[in-house]
């Protein structure tokens, strides 16, 4: 628009067209940066420090000028920081519920004297975040620090946590971690990405006017995600969480495998979602929804646009029409005006029409909004995404088959839907498998709505009080389940292929020859698919008390395959039909209490008595889940908007189990009731030092009512059996006890699609968990571990 | 300019499969609402489109023929003239769209038009207006009369009993008989959507009434308790659009009553660029039915030229 202020009134008044964009004035964060010589330093202790001889990284706003200039933290800094934290930790935490919530508010009123600082930074930085929202998410959590010890009682904080984000991560994703962390009284290090970064510093500088004590919030600037590795690699760092793109959450979950800390994922960026527009929809409105979020400069997400065939030509119509006035989006390089025009390219020689709002310039990191008409999943461009303003459009048939269109993506981040039909709505939105649906809506979101990125999407939930449990463990858990300690260097593809030593019994008396067992695979009991067996040895080794099954890879995959058959009509069962199974499981158990106390006995050498009192332990406990079936449950929630928000918890699908060598009975029956009951299938690899009485339980779970396939049993060699669940995509979740290597082999290879993994170290201390306590903060925590949230969002007028 | 929209056969099956979502609508209407309007010389062009776009409206029931003389004239020279000059405005044509009276006071307007050399069109309520409560024949007959007077735009008010007891069919045989009564006076419906009750009722009502054979549909008489709003007049533009997507006829709108500062009539010009585009964004497509909007219209523009804020009787009043 070269000139364009020379036109004259009349020249406008026949064009009608809108003025330049207003420019609108940065001098309020521009002083706040000149103040700091445009040189933001680190945030550690309460204060800027600003080490020498540092490297500094620059960021440079829109038009290419230089914004400042930030540290990059060494080594040194990290642990200077790490020490600051736990400090703050230890005053933060230490202060009541009342008092830490008063912080937050303070913010609040802080945040809105500053608010004019705080956006024209996060303006000038492109990492847009209204403080409105800021102050929203502030509000909410603080009256969670509020009635932190009422309402969640007998949960204790982690201690020093660390959020950890990409570059292209938004503010508001980076605060969606550190305000619920520090409102339940951990401290926090913030590794913040490039466009984070001063924004991310002023609100820890006015999060210190606030009243914060010094360290309970630092922030540390670098070049790279190495810094996030860096510093989960401190050993006062209890967790790890990040938010951003996937590439990055992956390099770090494998940089950081091995260091004996849990890290969590929310992989919010660049996620493909579909927005689903039914014939029963008010299309003009889908229209408008679509051409609002689609074609946005910050693209978050991949859009896809699947429309009923049968208002196809009624959606294309609206849309030519409406996209006609539309402008050129910006690119953020001309390499991605490259790869814009190689992506139309390719669509067009598929055969797919556009409709774009003007001609695409020559040349210049612009584009305009485009639809690529008659696209298909296996379009290249709905597979690998190109950035700019494009939109693939797809048709489906029926309404069931645009579930199965939505739902086959590895993404599981958020749906739109469309339609007036409720039914439909409602059915449709409890089919999908992502994290949040948005009714007649898109991109809402509000703090107390939970959302778990569903598959690909995420191994933890963010918002809501559900999102509190990430920074929390249960009161009654021992202390730390994974052993600080550095990465061994080791070769992954070698883990788990070590041959199982073939051990011959000495005796060869047929009279007294060891019983062979069976596993249980798809509701039958039977051999390994290799046809070969392990020794199973009485504590102490020599002997061969039993032979078990020898499951490999192909087991792993034909239990799968059974489970997922079977977990979808699990999970739909109402929560009273699981129950009544649970508890026709536990009478099952009960019957055959001798067999299994003698399995027990057998195998631990523990006592008749004591083997049966773990025996009656064990139903009571499935007795517990049982009860637990209906009483998991989500439920509506208080969004500021008007409409009905729903929180549903979801079974996260197929869980694999690495069962612990303690109470082998008691641990398996706790660890399946918990998945079970909250509509997972299970596959279970019973303790390679203590296998017995979880074979033995296979007979109970033969004579059990539950559907064929949704829990199985598969035994050998533990690190062979962990590979091959690493190793299947369909399982979305492992708990791990076993070596600190298989531990990190886990944490390092369950990266592609992201798994939820608990992991449990059992060779440092003897034994670990208590299995024999039943605290119900140690059941929730199983429970939580169990489910992933979906969060349903019907706006009304 | 265009051919008149020719109007369609009552398609009841269209009307059936009408639905609108509220919150959507409302969604939509805040971020129209919420949008940056335009600034400097763009506001100034705007805002002189506006003024073209202006029916200068007096319905009151103390109307005599001095106060529709001062009208018509201030119609005629909207802006005051050193304004529009500073501007090089005032060669450009710059009139209300056009003036609206009661049906009694249309030869009155008519006649101090002609004194003035004007060929600005007179507009006039019609058909029982406000409230539509007459029987058929008085209605059709108000019509004939207000033509037969030098009315070259009649806004008919529809009859909401039939609307909102979903007598379509009616309705269109009615709006019908008005259209033929016009002959070649264009034909406003005003749809009262303050008395429809719904959105999914105004988008219909919009319909049969385009169906008709209506050159605009209009929201309110400025007499019912709920005026022009942007929601309703999304819903609104909306079925134009579908109309103009179903039978290539571009159909009209204008909102009415209630509209009052200049900041308004810009987001009432946005609205309509985006949802309809540029080519509604002249008199022949597009009408604010207003009286006070003028004044403060005046008033912005004399900000604009002079840098200075105006007392009211700085600028000739209408």
């Amino acid at each position: 628009m070269a000139g364009s202020t020379n036109k004259t009134v009349y020249d406008i008044f026949q064009s009608m067209e809108n003025g330049p964009a207003a420019t609108s004035s940065t001098a309020t964060a521009q002083a706040w940066l000149d103040h700091h010589s445009h040189s933001l330093g680190l945030f550690i202790d309460g204060k800027f420090v600003r080490p020498a001889d540092r490297q500094t990284r620059s960021l440079a706003d829109s038009k290419g000028g230089n914004v400042c200039n930030t540290v990059c933290a060494v080594q040194d800094d990290v642990s200077q920081c790490a020490s600051s934290a736990v400090s703050g930790y230890k005053a933060w935490s230490g202060l009541s519920c009342y008092n830490r919530a008063k912080v937050l508010l303070r913010l609040v009123s802080v945040l809105g004297q500053h608010s004019k600082c705080v956006s024209e930074l996060c303006e000038l930085c492109e990492a847009s975040c209204s403080p409105s929202s800021l102050v929203r998410l502030l509000q909410y959590y603080s009256s969670w620090a509020q009635l932190r010890d009422t309402l969640i009682t007998s949960w204790t904080p982690l201690g020093v946590v660390a959020v950890v984000v990409s570059d292209d991560c938004s503010l508001y994703s980076l605060m969606l971690k550190v305000v619920p962390a520090l409102a339940m009284g951990n401290s926090v290090i913030v590794v913040p990405g490039r466009s984070t970064a001063p924004p991310a510093l002023l609100l820890a500088q006015l999060f210190v006017s606030a009243g914060l004590p010094a360290g309970a919030l630092n922030v540390l600037t670098g070049s790279d995600m190495s810094l996030g590795a860096k510093v989960a690699q401190n050993p006062s760092i209890s967790y790890v969480t990040y938010s951003g793109n996937k590439q990055d959450g992956v390099m770090l979950c494998k940089a950081a495998a091995g260091m004996g800390v849990p890290i969590s994922v929310s992989p919010c960026i660049g996620a493909t979602c579909p927005i689903i527009i039914f014939e029963s929809a008010d299309i003009d409105s889908a229209v408008d929804g679509v051409l609002e979020t689609a074609f946005k400069k910050k693209k978050e997400v991949n859009w896809v646009l699947c429309v009923q065939e049968n208002v196809l030509e009624r959606v294309v119509a609206r849309l030519k029409l409406r996209m006609a006035g539309m402008t050129c989006v910006g690119l953020a390089s001309d390499a991605d005006r490259v790869q814009v025009d190689a992506a139309v390219q390719e669509a067009q020689q598929q055969g797919a029409t556009l409709v774009q709002s003007c001609a695409a310039p020559p040349s210049g990191a612009l584009y305009p909004p485009t639809v690529l008409c008659g696209a298909a999943p296996s379009s290249s461009f709905v597979v690998s995404p190109a950035p700019g303003p494009l939109l693939p459009l797809m048709t489906f048939r029926s309404n069931t088959e645009a579930v199965t269109l939505g739902n086959h993506s590895p993404h599981g981040l958020a749906a739109s839907i469309w339609t007036e039909d409720l039914t439909l709505a409602l059915e449709t939105a409890k089919s999908l498998s992502v994290g949040s649906v948005w009714v007649n809506s898109h991109s809402v979101s509000d703090p107390c709505m939970p959302v778990s990125g569903h598959k690909d999407s995420g191994t933890c939930t963010d918002g809501g009080q559900e999102g509190l449990y990430q920074f929390l463990h249960s009161s009654c858990s021992s202390s730390p389940p994974l052993p600080r300690s550095s990465p061994v260097s080791m070769d992954y593809t070698k883990f788990g292929t070590a041959a199982s030593p073939a051990i011959i019994p000495d005796d060869s008396d047929a009279a007294s020859a060891p019983k062979s067992y069976l596993q249980f695979v798809g509701g039958k009991a039977c051999k390994s698919e290799s046809g070969c067996t392990v020794a199973v040895q009485p504590p102490g080794g020599g002997s061969v008390l039993a032979y078990c099954p020898d499951g490999g890879r192909k087991d792993v995959r034909n239990a799968v395959e059974a489970a997922i058959k079977v977990q979808p009509s699990w999970m739909k069962k109402s929560p009273s039909a699981r129950a009544q199974s649970l508890y026709s499981l536990a009478k099952g158990l009960e019957a055959k209490r001798r067999d299994i106390a003698v399995s027990i006995n057998v195998q631990t050498g523990l006592s008749m008595d004591e083997a049966e009192k773990e025996v009656d332990l064990s139903s009571a406990r499935l007795n517990d889940w049982a009860a637990y079936c209906d009483k998991v449950q989500g439920g509506t929630l208080p969004v500021p908007q008007s409409g009905s928000a729903l929180s549903l918890p979801e079974a996260l699908g197929v869980v694999g189990l690495v069962l612990p060598d303690k109470n082998a009975l008691l641990s398996m029956v706790t660890l399946l009731g918990a998945a079970v009951a909250t509509g997972n299938a299970v596959i279970m690899v019973p303790s390679e030092k203590n296998p017995l009485p979880v074979l033995a339980f296979v007979q109970v779970l033969q004579s059990s009512d539950l559907p064929a396939g949704l829990v199985n049993v598969i035994s050998g060699s533990r690190d062979q059996l962990t590979v091959a669940l690493a190793n299947h995509s369909v399982i979305k979740a492992i708990w791990y006890w076993g070596s600190a290597e298989g531990c990190q082999y886990l944490q390092h290879t369950c990266t592609s699609p992201l798994k939820t993994l608990r992991l449990f170290c059992q060779e440092e201390r003897d034994g670990g968990k208590d299995w024999t306590q039943s605290h119900p903060s140690l059941l929730e925590e199983m429970w939580r571990n169990a489910v992933q949230w979906k969060s349903v969002w019907i706006p009304t007028a | 300019m265009a051919a008149r929209n020719p109007g369609m056969k009552l398609d009841l099956e269209w009307i059936s499969k009408v639905r609108v979502n509220t919150q959507a609508v409302l969604k939509r209407a805040q971020q129209i609402q919420g949008q940056k309007t335009p600034k400097k010389q763009w506001q100034a062009a705007w805002l002189l489109k506006a003024v073209t776009c202006i029916d200068l409206t007096t319905l009151a029931g103390d109307d005599t023929p001095s106060n529709v003389h001062r009208l018509c004239l201030k119609a005629i020279q909207p802006v005051r003239y050193d304004l529009l000059r500073k501007m090089d405005m005032h060669d450009k044509g710059i009139t209300t769209a056009a003036v609206c009276v009661y049906p009694s006071r249309v030869a009155d307007a008519v006649k101090s038009l002609k004194a003035a050399n004007s060929s600005l069109p007179v507009a006039s309520v019609a058909t029982g207006f406000p409230a539509g409560q007459t029987p058929l024949e008085t209605r059709l007959q108000e019509v004939r009369m207000a033509v037969a007077d030098g009315a070259t735009e009649i806004d008919i008010v529809i009859n909401r009993t039939l609307a909102l007891t979903g007598q379509w069919e009616a309705m269109y045989d009615e709006i019908r008989q008005f259209r033929e009564a016009c002959g070649d006076a264009h034909m406003k419906t005003i749809l009262a959507i303050g008395e429809l009750g719904t959105f999914t009722n105004v988008y219909k009502a919009s319909m049969v009434a385009m169906m008709a054979g209506s050159d605009f549909i209009k929201t309110s008489t400025g007499k019912e308790a709920v005026n022009a709003t942007y929601p309703v007049a999304i819903v609104m533009v909306r079925a134009i659009r579908d109309y103009l997507l179903c039978t290539g006829h571009k159909v009209g709108f204008k909102p009415a009553g209630g509209i009052r500062t200049a900041q308004e009539s810009l987001v009432w010009l946005t609205l309509i660029k985006e949802e309809l585009g540029n080519d509604w964004l002249c008199p022949h497509l597009f009408r604010l039915g207003a009286s006070s909007l003028l004044a403060d219209i005046e008033r912005q523009i004399y900000h604009h030229v002079t840098g200075q804020y105006a007392a009211y009787h700085e600028l000739p009043m209408a």
